[in-house]
């Protein structure tokens, strides 16, 4: 069944892995849903684009809320319908849609009112012509304006704003760019909910290993699996954004049934990968960012993917007794993230099968499988600001394999605050 | 009278056929999706899948957008599924057994082909959308890019068989099939029919990096009708691959009709594969690739074979 699925804080990994039911279709937009899936808690901030999405699902729809340990009063109050189930969520949601269709449960009306963000003042029978339609924002639209190409002519320039629920982004992440053609002209980064506002109460989705790493001593085995299986992860998401979902699904079955010490079946991944050019024409040379841009930015295989040996790991007894060294990549592209985040997977499942019983101290801060993370921010904050610059001058299909390729997980810094303020409650 | 009859008959056939076509695309790529994702084949979830989930979008609300162009949205599914139709009434199943074989068949096929750019340009402009319309202009990119090596890889085809009609094509590889006649062309042709259909690795204007481009705000019945014409123009592009380089009808032991279908279905599991097994292309390097390699390699596959001829 059609599903448009949103994954609020620390909700990521579930919904992914919804995907792994075949009655489950995770679907690019809402116009092909039929059910509007939320997981977990949603910031108020994003409550109106909710809406917006919601009432852009055909009837009939419904909204069910996943709420993966998020109590009760962290659902939207201005967001007033839904259904809220705790698990066998496949089986409920085809429940729900049985009912929808067989006209047992009545379809939701829409949430905002159903009129023109401004009056239309075009004249001809299709609504065109008048005065004052070109350029600027007319009436309330934004229209394209007259701006310079990088061939040297002027060409229209179009605002556009993509997110916070674009499919290929992480929930929240908002950027106002300017269009030419295909090119970005111009791109700026909102700010961010999950970023700027911590979203707290999600116990049971929100302890990672890593999370727990900040204040307690975990295995290294432990927290080297879990890192090769969020590359993974990463790995089944990017093949998604490369028409690959099938394949996706592959890896993302494998994540879930790697074993420590076997890096066999990555490597043929790695393999298998080559052959279909993910990381070869849809990311060579797409995205790179040189070394000086990520110095001390900690971000973890994006700054190894262009050549900075910087991981916290090295600084650890534990790993260096294990004979720990970080792969580093030199081209710093897109295809250098793939490679790194494949080479740290076979290292990481190799690490966990010779770290026999060795643990970690907790020192407030913990390398990720995304960088460096401590309860004052996590990787995705430190590299927002090097969007725009990254982004603009690119293609958009360019821009979205860039952002992919950046692994952000914007709500990974107030999860951590919030762990570290729940251990502080808690002692 | 008779005549009518026999045009009604083959327009049905044409139709039934199409129809027949779409349904088997739809089981053949979750077939080839499974294979590839390594999950255990349920056939009889792979067999009623398609009609469910056409079903579904059959009763769904056809969702509409602020000042779209209504009819030119209602009519874009409809022109490309007419030019897949168009495209596949060319390819005939046996000597005597084709919808039409007019002597410009190769012509018709070919216009069929190039009006397929009107229909994506239509259907991502009407919706005024912004995702939308950036998907109809990546196909216009992509579609002025792929037409010239399109009609030169068809070219080269026409040479052997000394005429432009489709069955003289088929008729002209009794003795020798054009994909060993020449080898450049079957590879051409899938590379540029892939970039036609808009399947897999070039499905670049309804790509995944627009949230479905140019059908991102289909829904509905809307969203069915461009899947199963995109679908249908897949079967078109195969079936008359089987036509003009695997030798139509063809073949030891099997009736005529029999292999055309065989053949259609060989390359469509060609076509399908590279959608599960490789990754999208970037739209700058597939325009420069057809421009500096695909345009000269088919010219020197047109010069090449027009050589051996004299």
């Amino acid at each position: 069944m059609p599903v448009f699925a949103v994954a609020g804080s620390g909700t990521r990994e579930q919904v992914q892995d919804l995907r792994l039911d075949v009655h489950m279709q995770l679907v690019d937009t809402p116009r092909a849903a039929t059910i509007l899936l939320v997981a977990g808690a949603i910031p108020e901030e994003l409550a109106e684009a909710l809406a917006r999405l919601h009432d852009s699902i055909p009837h009939p729809r419904c909204t069910v809320w996943w709420p993966l340990g998020a109590p009760s009063g962290a659902w939207l109050g201005s967001f007033p319908h839904h259904v809220a189930i705790e698990d066998q969520v496949p089986g409920r949601l085809t429940a729900i849609q049985r009912e929808l269709l067989s006209g047992q449960r009545p379809s939701e009306p829409p949430i905002l009112p159903d009129v023109d963000a401004a009056p239309w003042r075009g004249v001809g029978p299709f609504g065109q012509g008048g005065t004052g339609m070109t350029g600027g924002t007319p009436y309330g639209r934004p229209m394209a304006e007259l701006g310079p190409d990088r061939d040297g002519l002027r060409l229209d320039v179009l605002p556009l704003t993509v997110g916070p629920f674009f499919p290929r982004f992480p929930a929240g992440l908002v950027l106002d760019a300017k269009l030419a053609g295909d090119i970005l002209v111009e791109v700026a980064v909102r700010d961010n909910p999950f970023v700027t506002n911590s979203v707290r109460g999600n116990d049971r989705a929100g302890r990672g290993p890593f999370l727990r790493a900040l204040t307690e001593p975990v295995s290294l085995a432990e927290l080297e699996l879990a890192r090769a299986r969020a590359h993974l992860r990463w790995v089944a998401d990017a093949l998604a954004a490369c028409e690959l979902a099938a394949l996706g699904l592959r890896v993302l079955r494998l994540a879930t049934a790697i074993m420590p010490g076997d890096s066999e079946p990555v490597e043929s991944l790695a393999r298998v990968l080559g052959w279909t050019q993910a990381l070869g024409w849809s990311t060579r040379g797409v995205g790179r960012i040189e070394a000086a841009a990520l110095e001390g930015l900690g971000a973890g295989p994006v700054a190894r993917a262009s050549g900075l040996p910087d991981d916290l790991r090295a600084q650890d007894q534990a790993y260096r007794d294990l004979g720990f060294e970080p792969i580093v990549q030199a081209e710093g592209d897109a295809a250098a993230r793939w490679r790194q985040r494949l080479a740290e997977a076979t290292q990481s499942l190799e690490l966990a099968g010779r770290a026999g019983d060795r643990r970690t101290i907790p020192t407030g801060s913990i390398e990720s499988p995304r960088g460096l993370l401590e309860p004052a921010g996590g990787p995705a904050a430190r590299l927002l600001p090097l969007i725009p610059g990254l982004l603009e001058g690119m293609e958009w299909g360019d821009a979205v394999t860039t952002l992919v390729s950046l692994d952000l997980d914007l709500e990974e810094a107030s999860a951590a605050a919030g762990q570290a303020h729940g251990e502080a409650v808690a002692s | 009278m008779s005549e009518y009859a026999a045009a009604g008959v083959a327009i049905a056939a044409v139709g039934a056929a199409l129809l027949a076509g779409v349904y088997f695309v739809a089981v053949f790529d979750r077939l080839i999706g499974a294979l590839v994702e390594g999950r255990p084949l349920q056939w009889s979830r792979l067999l009623a899948e398609p009609v469910q989930s056409s079903a579904l979008m059959a009763v769904q609300q056809r969702r509409t957008t602020e000042r779209p162009d209504a009819p030119a949205w209602a009519l874009a599914p409809a022109l490309f599924a007419g030019l897949a139709a168009v495209a596949l009434a060319m390819v005939p199943l046996d000597r005597d057994l084709v919808a039409t074989d007019p002597a410009t068949g190769f012509v018709v096929f070919s216009a069929a082909i190039a009006m397929v750019m009107i229909a994506v340009y239509l259907h991502g402009w009407s919706p005024n959308s912004a995702f939308a319309l950036h998907g109809a202009y990546r196909y216009g990119a992509q579609a002025l890019s792929f037409q010239i090596p399109f009609l030169l890889a068809m070219l080269a085809t026409v040479l052997p068989a000394e005429s432009l009609s489709i069955v003289e094509i088929v008729n002209a590889q009794e003795s020798l099939w054009n994909v060993v006649r020449q080898p450049a062309g079957l590879p051409l042709y899938l590379v540029v029919g892939v970039a036609v259909s808009f399947w897999g690795p070039l499905n670049l204007p309804d790509g995944s990096d627009l949230a479905g481009g140019t059908s991102v705000e289909d829904s509905g019945l809307s969203r069915l009708l461009w899947k199963a014409a995109r679908a249908a123009m897949l079967v078109s592009v195969a079936a008359m691959g089987a036509a003009a380089f695997l030798g139509g009808w063809w073949g030891p032991w099997l009736a005529g009709p029999v292999w055309v279908v065989l053949k259609t279905v060989a390359l469509l599991g060609v076509l399908l594969a590279s959608g599960h097994l490789l990754a999208r292309v970037r739209i700058e390097q597939f325009v420069l690739v057809s421009w500096v390699v695909l345009i000269p390699l088919a010219l020197l596959n047109v010069f090449v074979s027009g050589a051996f001829l004299l």
